[in-house]
């Protein structure tokens, strides 16, 4: 067989390869960004997504966004100019969520028993949506920066809202005012964790009062505005040279 | 084509295998062992835990035990650990077998960071909650920012019966009972799996076409746009739509579901009440220290006046949360953990009744195993080779009376 010849024999053939080929690269993207994201979330988001406590209206709403636009951006990147395909996004976040849940659930709960409702994941899918039909629709990197980024930040605090509200219930323990994510991270006990590593409620926007949570999210949309660009670029340029290669 | 497909196939194969990798790349701390590889000045010089009690050896799931006992912040501190002006009283277990059900010192509940003062000497009390059987050693345990954590003796303790009958039971202030150990979950679970399955469906409808190969080869080709059809757009927008309108519609019902939420409290405590410890009559001058090696014994020549109305004898020397006794002085009811007590450790040349007003030079021998065990020995590879520990005194009445002892130590090797 010379190498010029065609390994499919007619055009029927030809589509169902392709198609083997589309599920097969789904697959493997789906996770090759999964640990690539994975790991780059747990080393810049951490703690602030491992434990309800964790979770306030200052830092967790302002970091997480920030650190989890990027690869989105740069997987819509991709995916976008090379495959007009719009949803490197909310194929990066649903990775990453997944990932999430299987080391919360083996190694937090499984391994070391801390339960689920205290070290669950926070999730990132509206904002992704948002950010890959922005992309969409206007086929513009700087529009969906600017739109999509924002909303990414914006979306993040409402979007995780419905499961932490429970949590953030007050209660009166011996004496003290807490709310039971606090409860919660004084309860299950974590040696390697000492509570004044909690980075929570802390900043300088103390003086908006009530309204932190949305001035902190107006914040994190700005910056995650930022690091779309650059992540965008990223991926622009990782996604330029890896294909020109294999072409 | 089959070499391409080969390549994918084993590409997603090592994708795979990151993703485990990664996956559990993370695993919160579980174990809190570490009492013996931490450097013998930390456990000598910073926080000496004493007449520590554990009050069950065995506790079945949702009872409770309690650590209780004393601790002094140590005048001598070393330069190298960052003073314990931020602290927090934890307590040291293998991952959340209990749960702390409280936490105080001097009496004030202690949920947050503290401030500790040096030379001053704390109570506390750590209430647990069993929750997962087994045997656990039970550590009392103090972290410092910027010295790590402190760990105190550790006791074994065994939870029986079974882990599925555990509740956590709390009143909130809008007077719901919850179980803390399962509140929420389902709500977390079925948002969780609606977003999921919201991204899914969105990636759905693009995958229903073909994806890869021909769109690059359509791009490569200048027809982008055609990729594009307005139907993909109306779709698109719906999605986008969708997601902001059910994010925006959940916020408001959750907020209708639970009008009273609070943020989450966080601050250091200072004031932390210390024992008012009576001034101490007895003073104590330690003329040498020397550490024999062969024999696993510390030799310590003490002068030692009585100021007090009562006649004393030593009792007890404790470093580290190792006690040796004399035990013709004091003998341990409490069932302190046999590995860190030696019941007849403490040898004094000359340990009668040393009289109101006066004043002897006495030799010390503390002699136990555990020097070695815990690695207490280390102390003379240390830059800094001095000792530390305390010293307690029993008058004609039983009442003990402690001193704390700070001196360079010699080692010998013959
Ligand atoms: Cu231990």
């Amino acid at each position: 067989m010379s190498a010029s010849q065609s390994a499919v024999r007619s055009r029927a053939e030809a589509v169902k390869v392709s198609r083997t080929f589309d599920w097969l690269i789904l697959f493997a993207l789906f996770f090759i960004i999964l640990g690539g994201y994975h790991v780059h979330f747990m080393l810049t988001g951490g703690d602030w997504d491992f434990w309800t406590d964790w979770k306030d209206r200052r830092l967790w709403v302002t970091v997480l966004p920030i650190v989890g636009i990027t690869f989105p951006a740069a997987v819509q990147a991709v995916l976008w100019w090379r495959y007009r395909l719009p949803f490197g996004a909310i194929v990066s976040v649903l990775g990453l969520l997944f990932g999430e849940w299987v080391n919360r659930y083996f190694n937090f709960w499984g391994w070391t028993y801390f339960p689920v409702n205290f070290v669950f994941p926070s999730q990132f899918v509206p904002g992704a949506i948002v950010l890959d039909v922005v992309l969409l629709l206007t086929n513009s990197m700087i529009i969906t920066a600017v739109i999509g980024g924002l909303a990414y930040g914006l979306l993040f605090y409402p979007g995780n809202w419905p499961v932490m509200a429970p949590l953030h219930i007050p209660v009166e323990y011996n004496g003290m005012m807490m709310t039971l994510a606090d409860l919660q991270g004084y309860h299950y006990v974590r040696t390697g964790t000492p509570e004044y590593i909690r980075m929570v409620e802390k900043g300088t926007l103390r003086t908006f009062g009530k309204d932190v949570a949305p001035v902190s999210a107006f914040f994190s949309g700005f910056v995650s505005i930022i690091i779309y660009f650059l992540w965008h670029f990223f991926g622009k340029w990782f996604g330029s040279t890896a294909f020109t290669q294999a072409a | 084509m089959k070499i391409i497909k080969d390549k994918v196939t084993k590409l997603s194969f090592v994708a795979l295998l990151i993703t485990v990798t990664a996956a559990m790349f993370y695993a919160p701390t579980a174990s809190a062992h570490g009492e013996k590889s931490q450097a013998a000045f930390m456990r000598m010089r910073t926080i000496h835990w004493y007449d520590l009690n554990w009050s069950k050896d065995t506790v079945p799931v949702n009872d409770t035990m309690t650590v209780t006992g004393k601790f002094h912040v140590f005048a001598g501190w070393p330069e190298t650990v960052d003073k314990p002006e931020i602290s927090f009283l934890n307590i040291g277990i293998p991952g959340p077998v209990f749960i702390r059900a409280g936490s105080w010192i001097g009496g004030q509940l202690v949920p947050r960071s503290v401030s500790l003062e040096l030379g001053e000497t704390y109570e506390f009390k750590v209430l647990l909650k069993a929750r997962r059987p087994g045997d656990w050693h039970v550590h009392s345990m103090m972290n410092v920012k910027g010295g790590g954590p402190i760990i105190g003796p550790g006791k074994w303790v065994t939870i029986t019966g079974s882990m599925s009958n555990f509740t956590n039971p709390i009143t909130t202030l809008t007077g719901q009972t919850i179980d803390l150990e399962t509140w929420n979950l389902g709500n977390t679970y079925f948002w969780h799996t609606f977003w999921y399955v919201f991204g899914i469906a969105y990636v759905a409808y693009w995958a229903r076409k073909p994806m890869f190969i021909p769109r690059i080869i359509a791009v490569d080709a200048g027809k982008a746009d055609s990729l594009i059809t307005p139907l993909d757009k109306k779709v698109g927008l719906a999605f986008g739509v969708a997601a902001i309108g059910i994010v925006a519609a959940t916020m408001v019902s959750t907020n209708e579901q639970y009008p009273v939420t609070t943020p989450l409290q966080a601050g250091l405590l200072r004031g932390m009440k210390p024992i008012e410890l009576p001034a101490p009559t007895v003073s104590v001058k330690v003329e040498d220290a020397t550490y024999r090696v062969p024999g696993r014994a510390m030799q310590m020549t003490l002068t030692i006046t009585n100021n007090g109305d009562s006649s004393i004898r030593l009792g007890e020397f404790n470093t580290a949360g190792v006690r040796f006794l004399d035990a013709a002085v004091h003998v341990d009811e409490t069932g302190y953990p046999d590995d860190l007590l030696a019941e007849e450790g403490l040898t004094v040349s000359d340990n009668s009744p040393l009289a109101p007003g006066q004043t002897r030079t006495i030799n010390v021998t503390a002699s136990d195993a555990a020097w070695e065990v815990y690695r207490l020995a280390d102390l003379i590879y240390d830059p800094d080779s001095r000792f530390a520990g305390l010293l307690f005194f029993t008058d004609e009445s039983g009442n003990r009376q402690m001193v704390t002892v700070d001196a360079p130590l010699i080692p010998s090797f013959s």
